[in-house]
Order: structure tokens, then sequence, then C-alpha cells
């Protein structure tokens, strides 16, 4: 009897059955189930208050009375899109707050409605509620605050806990600093945009997915932030006077150097290679033997 | 795009590894012998070489390195806290890309103006090397346009990677990187998926052993009057019938 065998060109079909599955099971993995005070601590208590007076944006105690409900879903996932589209609203509160774009959030329509009920009521249940970060801004920084800063930005000062330096991501423009990175956003000017307050907010309690993940479970300390918020006040201030070098394209030029280097390295390794076919030789040889 | 995104970086790499060690396995039990690299040195010797070893070395020293930031994610942004040492790193790791696509780029040209080599291909064969090469720009283009991947790596896609063997996939940071990113990343999960289907199984049958055996002494006994002689140097050992 013949055994029946699996053909591999049958893969793909099974794959394709398998597949709606695993989709499915990948939607309906819930992040982490939240309630809406979580979220808010989470996702906004950056940049809001609730009952606590503006921030980097406005006071969110009653938003549900202000506004509708879906105008709050769609504006939490996709602020800019709005300002874009042209919807009156979210153009003027864009204005309002200095133009600075909210970063869209990945919460579903639930979460935010949860948020949205917790602005409403569990602000005036745990009375006003004033963000973790939101203590006082010392009003000049000292100099070896801001030295401490520099350091831990680009990193020849590890964070305590051991998170990322931000030069990993950020760029400053500062004649000590290397070019930082340009995933993120570039913030020599961002404590004038945003304030001091803002600044630090954001910086301990990232309201950006990639920035929360990367200091999930290695939050910088108060301390930490206070430097970098000096750092970045020093930076704002003096950055006219900085002419940092520009790192973008001497990358690529010493990264071709480099391979260059590396192809007659490969020259010299396999400089006994055969250059050319086992055959040849043979072919050779036999014409002059039998000549 | 949230099922997008959910089917690219939370079922797709699943399916990709399952049809992987499936595949790979099948393959292997049954049509053993397919797997090969396939080599066409045979065919044509001289242009291969300016091909498969820039190609090659930069490729291992490549993945080694994506390798140890999933891995000791930690010890690479130690390494990066000097600044020097980063730039050490990315420079050194964008030169060993660029040899990747320089060895790449001949290698298709040898396969597209050789008429020996162009007899022998086969539509997988462009499918993966169109792939890697898609793979080995984006890589590139991430490396110079989102500088320094190295430490986000270690921050954010060893996170993501390490959540996807704990089956508890944390996806948030990823569905918020820049597309390119993003379609790297896709890359590399439809690379894996493609090993059983394609010549790239050869990873497999690497002939490491090269590495440790002993020379083997090819000598050509086309010359019978000089081997017969025991007084030639044909061979440092005399022969033991003489």
């Amino acid at each position: 009897m013949q055994r029946k065998r699996f053909d591999i060109r049958s893969l793909p079909r099974v794959i394709m059955l398998v597949l709606p599955g695993l989709i499915g099971m990948a939607q309906a993995s819930p992040a982490r189930a939240q309630t809406g005070e979580e979220l808010f601590k989470t996702h906004c208590a950056a940049c809001h208050t609730v009952g606590g007076g503006r921030l980097v944006g406005p006071d969110l105690a009653g938003v549900g009375d202000r506004r509708a409900p879906e105008w709050i879903v769609r504006f939490v996932q996709g602020s800019q899109a709005m300002v874009k589209a042209g919807d009156e609203t979210a153009v003027a509160l864009f204005k309002e707050y200095a133009s600075i774009p909210m970063p869209d959030q990945p919460l579903s329509e639930a979460q935010v409605l949860s948020i949205v009920e917790y602005t409403r009521g569990g602000a005036a249940a745990t009375g006003a509620l004033t963000p973790p970060a939101a203590a006082p801004v010392a009003a000049e920084p000292t100099q070896a605050e801001i030295e401490h800063g520099q350091a831990l930005f680009q990193g020849k000062a590890r964070p305590k806990n051991g998170g990322p330096s931000c030069n990993s991501c950020h760029e400053v423009v500062h004649d000590a600093v290397i070019g930082g990175g340009v995933l993120a956003r570039e913030l020599t000017t961002v404590f004038g945009r945003l304030g001091g307050q803002g600044v630090r907010s954001i910086i301990g309690a990232p309201p950006f997915p990639v920035m929360q993940r990367a200091y999930l479970e290695k939050p910088l300390t108060p301390e930490e932030v206070s430097a970098l918020v000096a750092f970045l006040q020093f930076s704002d201030r003096n950055h006219a006077l900085q002419q940092p070098r520009d790192y973008g394209p001497k990358l690529a030029a010493s990264g071709a150097g480099f391979t260059a280097l590396l192809l007659g390295f490969y020259t010299v390794l396999w400089r006994g290679r055969k250059r050319q076919s086992v055959y040849q030789a043979i072919s050779d040889r036999q014409i002059t033997s039998s000549n | 795009m949230n099922a997008l995104n959910a089917f690219l970086f939370v079922a797709f790499p699943y399916a990709a590894v399952l049809v992987f060690v499936i595949g790979l396995a099948i393959r292997y039990r049954h049509r053993g012998f397919t797997i090969s690299s396939l080599s066409s040195q045979f065919l044509e010797g001289r242009r291969l070489f300016w091909g498969v070893v820039p190609f090659h070395v930069g490729l291992l020293i490549i993945l080694t390195g994506h390798l140890l930031a999933f891995l000791v994610p930690s010890s690479i942004l130690a390494w990066n806290a000097e600044p020097v040492r980063l730039i050490i790193l990315e420079v050194s790791a964008f030169a060993f890309g660029l040899s990747v696509l320089v060895g790449l780029g001949s290698l298709m040209f040898r396969r597209f103006t050789e008429s020996r080599v162009r007899a022998v291909t086969t539509r997988m064969d462009i499918a993966v090397e169109v792939l890697l090469l898609t793979q080995i720009i984006l890589g590139l283009w991430v490396a110079l346009g989102y500088r320094w991947g190295s430490s986000w790596f270690a921050a954010d896609l060893s996170p993501y990677l390490w959540s996807l063997f704990a089956l508890k996939p944390e996806t948030e940071a990823v569905y918020a990187l820049p597309w390119v990113i993003k379609l790297h990343i896709f890359g590399a999960f439809l690379l894996i998926f493609m090993v059983p289907f394609s010549r790239l199984a050869h990873i497999f049958v690497a002939p490491l052993h090269y590495l440790s055996r002993p020379y083997q002494q090819v000598m050509w006994n086309w010359d019978r009057g000089a081997i017969r002689d025991p007084n030639t140097a044909w061979s440092r050992a005399r022969p033991r019938n003489n």
C-alpha cells in the first residue's frame, strides 16, 4: 500500500486555514484590563489634570459635559487628523495650546469612555487630582544639575534603573553632546514650547507608546528628571550659540569608507582562492601532454 | 489599521515561526536532499567571489548584532553609554550592511547577466533575492534615517520580541513606530516564513565541520613517470611500495 505523504506544496493552503484564527486571537488578546483612573494616569496625566488647572493641555475635569463622547473618542485617537480635516473645535484647541500636537493614543472607544467617566466622577470622589509629577520646578537650575542632565542625556551617566539614554531617539543642538537619535522629536527648544512643567510631566510619565515601553520597567528617578529638565532649559536658552557637527552625512561616508576597507580585507584574506574552474586546469594539462 | 497591525506584528510572526518549524521538518523528512545552497560555483566562480563573500560575511555580522540586541539588550545599552563606542558600533554595523548590499547587488547582476547561472535560476531564487534586497535597503534606511537603532532596538524591540516568545504580545510601541521600521520587522518574519520553501534553508546545512577538518591533499597522477621515480618530491612521504 502506498503511504500518503504530506506534500509541501499544500502548506500554503494549511496556513490560509490557520491564519484567520491567529488574527482573531491577536485582536482578541486584550492589552491589560485597566480602570479609567489607571488609563488616565498612564496616558493622560503627563499633560492633563482633572481639576488641577491647565498643564501642557487643558484641565479635563468635566470634559464629558463640554464635548460629545464620539468627538472625544475621535480626538483622542487622532487629533491631528481632525485638525487637518478642519474640525473647528479641534483647530481652536490646537491654536490655544501653542500648536503642540497631542499624540494619537492607542486606546479603544471603551477605554476612552472609561477615562471620560473617570474625569466626571472619579476626581470628585478622590479630591482634585494633581498629577504625580506636578511638583514645582526650581526657578534656576544649578550648574551641577545641568551637567548631570547633559551626561544623562547622552548616556555618559547611566540612569539608575538602567533605562536608555535620551539621545537614543532624541537630538539636542549642543556642542558637547554627540548627534542624537532621529527616531523621535528634536528637543532643543522643547523647554520653551512646553514649559518646565510640561517637560517634567512628559519625562516622568511619557504619554508616547514608544517612550512608555522603553521606560516601563526602568523609570527615571525624580532627581534624574529634574537634571534633564535643567539641561533642556539650558539648551533652549543657549542653542543659538551652539554649532554642533552634523552626524547624518558623516555616518554614511564613514560607513562607505569602512566598506571599501572590508572589500580590501576580503581580497587579502581569500588571496589563495581558486580563480578559475577546476576543469580549466585539467583541460589545459591534457592539451599540454598530448602535444 | 489596528487589524492590519495585529496581522503584521502578532498573527504573521506566529504563523511564520509555525510554518518555519513544520515546513522545515516536512522538507527534511521527505525531500532532505533539496536542502542545499544550490551552489553555482562550478558554473561561474570568478564573479561569484565578489558576491558571496561580502554578502555572507556582512549578513552573519549583522544577524549576530540583531541577535545580541535581542538577547542582551542591557549590555548593548551599557556599551552605547559612551558616545564613541556608540558611533563605532553604528558605523561598523552600517558598513557591514553596505557589504551585504554590495554582495547581493553583484550576485543579482551576475545571475541576470551570466547565461549559465540564468539557466538554473528559478522564480523562488528571484523572489528571495528581491526580498533580501528590499530588507537590506530598508535596514540601511533605518540605520541612517532613524539613528541610533542599536539603542532603541534594545529599549523597544527587544521587549516586543520577548513578549512574542512569552505568548503575551506587547505591541503598542511597535504599532507607533514609523512604517519603514515596521516594514523591516515584517520583512524579517517574511524571510523566516520563506525558509522552508526556498534555498534559504541551506543555513541549516552550512558545512561548519570544514573549519575543523584536516586539509585534503589532492594529487594529480597524470605524470606516471614522476610518480614511479622514488627520487622525485611529488610527495613528501616516499611511497611504501617502492
